[in-house]
C-alpha cells in the first residue's frame, strides 16, 4: 500500500507561485478535479480557488549568540492538502463523498455525492478545502490523480503539475511508505516534518526545513583596522 | 468562523422544538399530561419548530441535490448521525401523535422511542462541533452538553407555556430553572476560558515548524507572515477569518447570558403567570448566543493567514 505525498524544501523554495499557478493551469481544466474556477478574475477583486498556495513568513532566530544578528530569514511555504493518514476531513463527510484511496492514500473528494455542507473545510487545519462556489462542491490537490497514473504521460511526466513547473526543485513527489524513495531518503537526510502534526491528523508531506544559517558577527563591524583609519584620513584631508 | 444564518436558525429551533419534544414525551410516559388538547397543540409546535429547523439547515448546503447522500456515513460522521437520527424520529414521533390521538400516548414505546431519537439528535448536533480537532474553542465538553442543556431548557419553557394544565408544574419548574442555572454556568465558564483556550491552541511556531532547534528539538524563532500570497479575499478568510470586535462581543455575550438564562430564570421564579415572556427571551437570548458561538471561534487555519486565536 503506498503513501504518495509531497516532499517540500523550504530552503530552496524561492516563493515564485509557479507551483500554485501550474496546479490552476492543469486543475483548472482536468475532468477529474472538475475545475478550480475562477470568480472575476479581471473584476475589482479577483478571487478563485486554488488547491495550492503559496504564504510568505519572516522568521527571526531568536537563539543569535550575543552581540550576533538574529538570523533573519524570508520563508515562502506552499501548502496543499497532506493527505493525511488520519484525515478529519474524509471522516467527518456525511456522504462518503471525501475519500482516501486505499491504495495510494489520495484524499479526493467525489463531486457527485458532496453536498457543499463546508463541514470537510473546518476539519482541515491547513485550509487544503475550498468550496467552488458555482457548482457548490468541495475542491482540493488531487496528487494531479489523473497524471500520475496516466501511460500516454511519458515517465518523467507522470508527476503531479507542481512538481514539474518548480523552477528551483523544491518539490518532490514520492511514495513515503517506501524507505528508498527519494521523498523518503529526502525526509530522512534533512529531518522533514509535517506541518502541526500536535493535532494528530498524521499529514504525509513533509517539509524540509531551512538550513543552519550562520549567524552575522556584528561585534566586529564598527571597529577600524589600519586600512580604515587611512582611508579615512585621505577621505578627510582631501577638499571637496 | 463565519455565523451563518441557516444553521443559527436551525440549531436554536430544532434545539427547542426537540427539547419540547422530549418533555412532552416525558409527561405522556408518566401520566404527568392534564388537558389533552393543550398537549396535542404543543406537539405540534415542536414539529413546527423542528421542522422549520431542519428545513433551514438544509439552506447550508452548497448544492442540497445530493443531500440524500448524507445517511451513509452514520460510523464515522456525527452530521451523518444527526441526520439519520433526525430522519428516524418522524415515523417515531408520528406513531407517538397517532398514540396520543387514539389512547392518549400511554403506549410506551412510541414515546420512549421519539425521546430517544430527539435526545440523539440533541447530541450529535453537538458533537457535530465538539469533535472537530481544528476549532479549539468548540473541541470540548461545554460544546457537547451546551446544545442538549440549552435544548432541554427552552424546550422546558415551552412547555410550561404551552401545556398550563401539565400536572406537577411546581417541580418542572424547578427543573427547568436548574437546567437555567446549569447553562447560565456553563456558558459563562465557557466565556471565562475563551481566551485561555485561544492561547493553548497551536502556535505559529507549531503550524510552520520554521524555528525548531534541531538540538533540543524546541521552537525558537518569531513568525511574522509576511505575505499571504493573495490579494483579496477567498474562501478561506470568508469561512474562517471572521472577527467580532472585542468591546461588541463582550456586550453580546452579557445580552446572551442576560436574555437565555436570566430573564426565564426570573420570569420562573417571580411571574410564573408571564410563561411566553421566558420563551421569546430564551430563544432571542439563544439566537444571540449561537451567534457568538460561531463568530467566536478561531480555526487554526487562521496561523497560516497571520490571525491571532482569540
Amino acid at each position: 500500500m503506498k503513501k504518495l505525498g509531497l516532499a517540500i524544501d523550504l530552503d530552496t523554495c524561492v516563493g515564485c507561485h509557479a507551483c500554485a499557478v501550474a496546479c490552476k493551469e492543469w486543475n483548472g481544466a482536468s475532468l477529474m478535479a472538475g475545475g478550480a474556477p475562477d470568480y472575476e478574475p479581471a473584476g475589482a477583486a479577483p478571487d478563485g480557488v486554488w488547491f495550492n498556495r503559496v504564504r510568505h513568513f519572516e522568521v527571526v532566530s531568536n537563539d543569535a549568540p550575543s552581540g550576533c544578528q538574529s538570523a533573519t530569514r524570508t520563508v515562502n511555504v506552499p501548502m496543499s492538502c497532506m493527505h493525511c493518514e488520519d484525515a478529519d476531513c474524509v471522516k467527518v463527510c456525511p456522504t462518503g463523498a471525501s475519500y482516501k484511496r486505499a491504495s495510494d492514500g489520495i484524499v479526493l473528494v467525489d463531486p457527485d455525492r458532496c453536498i457543499g455542507c463546508n463541514y470537510c473545510a473546518w476539519a482541515c487545519p491547513y485550509g487544503a478545502r475550498e468550496l467552488d462556489e458555482q457548482q457548490g462542491v468541495m475542491r482540493k490537490c488531487t496528487l494531479c490523480v489523473d497524471r500520475i497514473y496516466d501511460e500516454a504521460l511519458p515517465e518523467s511526466e507522470r508527476q503531479p503539475a507542481c512538481v514539474l513547473a518548480c523552477p528551483t526543485h523544491a518539490r518532490h513527489f514520492g511514495d513515503f511508505a517506501d524507505p528508498e524513495s527519494k521523498v523518503s531518503q529526502l525526509t530522512a537526510a534533512r529531518g522533514g516534518v509535517g506541518l502541526m502534526d500536535s493535532l494528530g491528523y498524521k499529514p504525509v508531506n513533509r517539509y524540509l526545513p531551512l538550513r543552519e544559517a550562520a549567524p552575522v558577527d556584528t561585534s566586529k563591524t564598527s571597529a577600524r583596522g589600519w586600512r580604515e583609519r587611512a582611508s579615512a584620513w585621505v577621505n578627510s584631508i582631501i577638499p571637496i | 468562523m463565519r455565523p451563518a444564518f441557516s444553521v443559527i436558525a436551525f440549531t436554536v429551533l430544532s434545539g427547542a422544538g426537540l427539547g419540547l419534544l422530549t418533555w412532552l414525551c416525558m409527561a405522556f410516559l408518566t401520566g404527568a399530561v392534564g388537558d389533552a388538547q393543550s398537549a396535542r397543540n404543543a406537539l405540534w409546535v415542536a414539529a413546527v419548530l423542528t421542522t422549520v429547523g431542519l428545513l433551514s439547515s438544509t439552506l447550508h448546503l452548497a448544492n442540497p441535490k445530493n443531500a440524500w447522500h448524507s445517511f451513509r456515513q452514520f460510523g464515522s460522521s456525527w452530521l451523518s448521525r444527526e441526520g439519520v437520527f433526525a430522519i428516524l424520529l418522524y415515523p417515531a414521533a408520528i406513531l407517538f401523535a397517532i398514540d396520543v390521538e387514539q389512547n392518549g400516548g400511554r403506549q410506551l414505546w412510541p414515546a420512549a422511542a421519539t425521546l430517544l431519537l430527539a435526545c440523539a439528535v440533541l447530541v450529535s448536533t453537538g458533537m457535530i462541533y465538539a469533535c472537530l480537532r481544528t476549532i479549539p474553542h468548540w473541541h470540548n465538553w461545554h460544546t457537547a452538553v451546551g446544545f442538549p442543556l440549552f435544548a432541554l431548557g427552552s424546550g422546558g419553557l415551552l412547555v410550561l407555556a404551552l401545556t398550563p394544565s401539565i400536572a406537577g408544574r411546581g417541580p418542572i419548574r424547578v427543573v427547568v430553572a436548574t437546567l437555567l442555572i446549569a447553562g447560565l454556568v456553563l456558558k459563562y465558564s465557557y466565556y471565562r476560558r475563551y481566551r485561555h483556550v485561544g492561547e493553548s491552541a497551536p502556535t505559529a511556531n507549531e503550524a510552520l515548524k520554521l524555528g525548531l532547534d534541531k538540538k533540543t528539538g524546541a521552537m525558537n524563532a518569531t513568525i511574522r507572515l509576511l505575505d499571504v500570497g493573495h490579494a483579496h479575499g477567498n474562501f478561506l478568510t470568508r469561512e474562517f477569518g471572521f472577527e467580532v470586535p472585542r468591546n461588541r462581543a463582550l456586550t453580546l455575550r452579557l445580552v446572551a447570558l442576560l436574555l437565555a438564562f436570566g430573564v426565564p430564570l426570573l420570569q420562573l421564579l417571580w411571574w410564573p403567570e408571564l410563561p411566553w415572556f421566558g420563551v421569546v427571551s430564551a430563544l432571542a437570548g439563544l439566537a444571540v448566543e449561537r451567534w457568538l458561538f460561531f463568530a467566536e471561534a478561531r480555526h487554526v487555519v487562521r496561523r497560516y493567514h497571520g490571525m491571532s486565536m482569540y
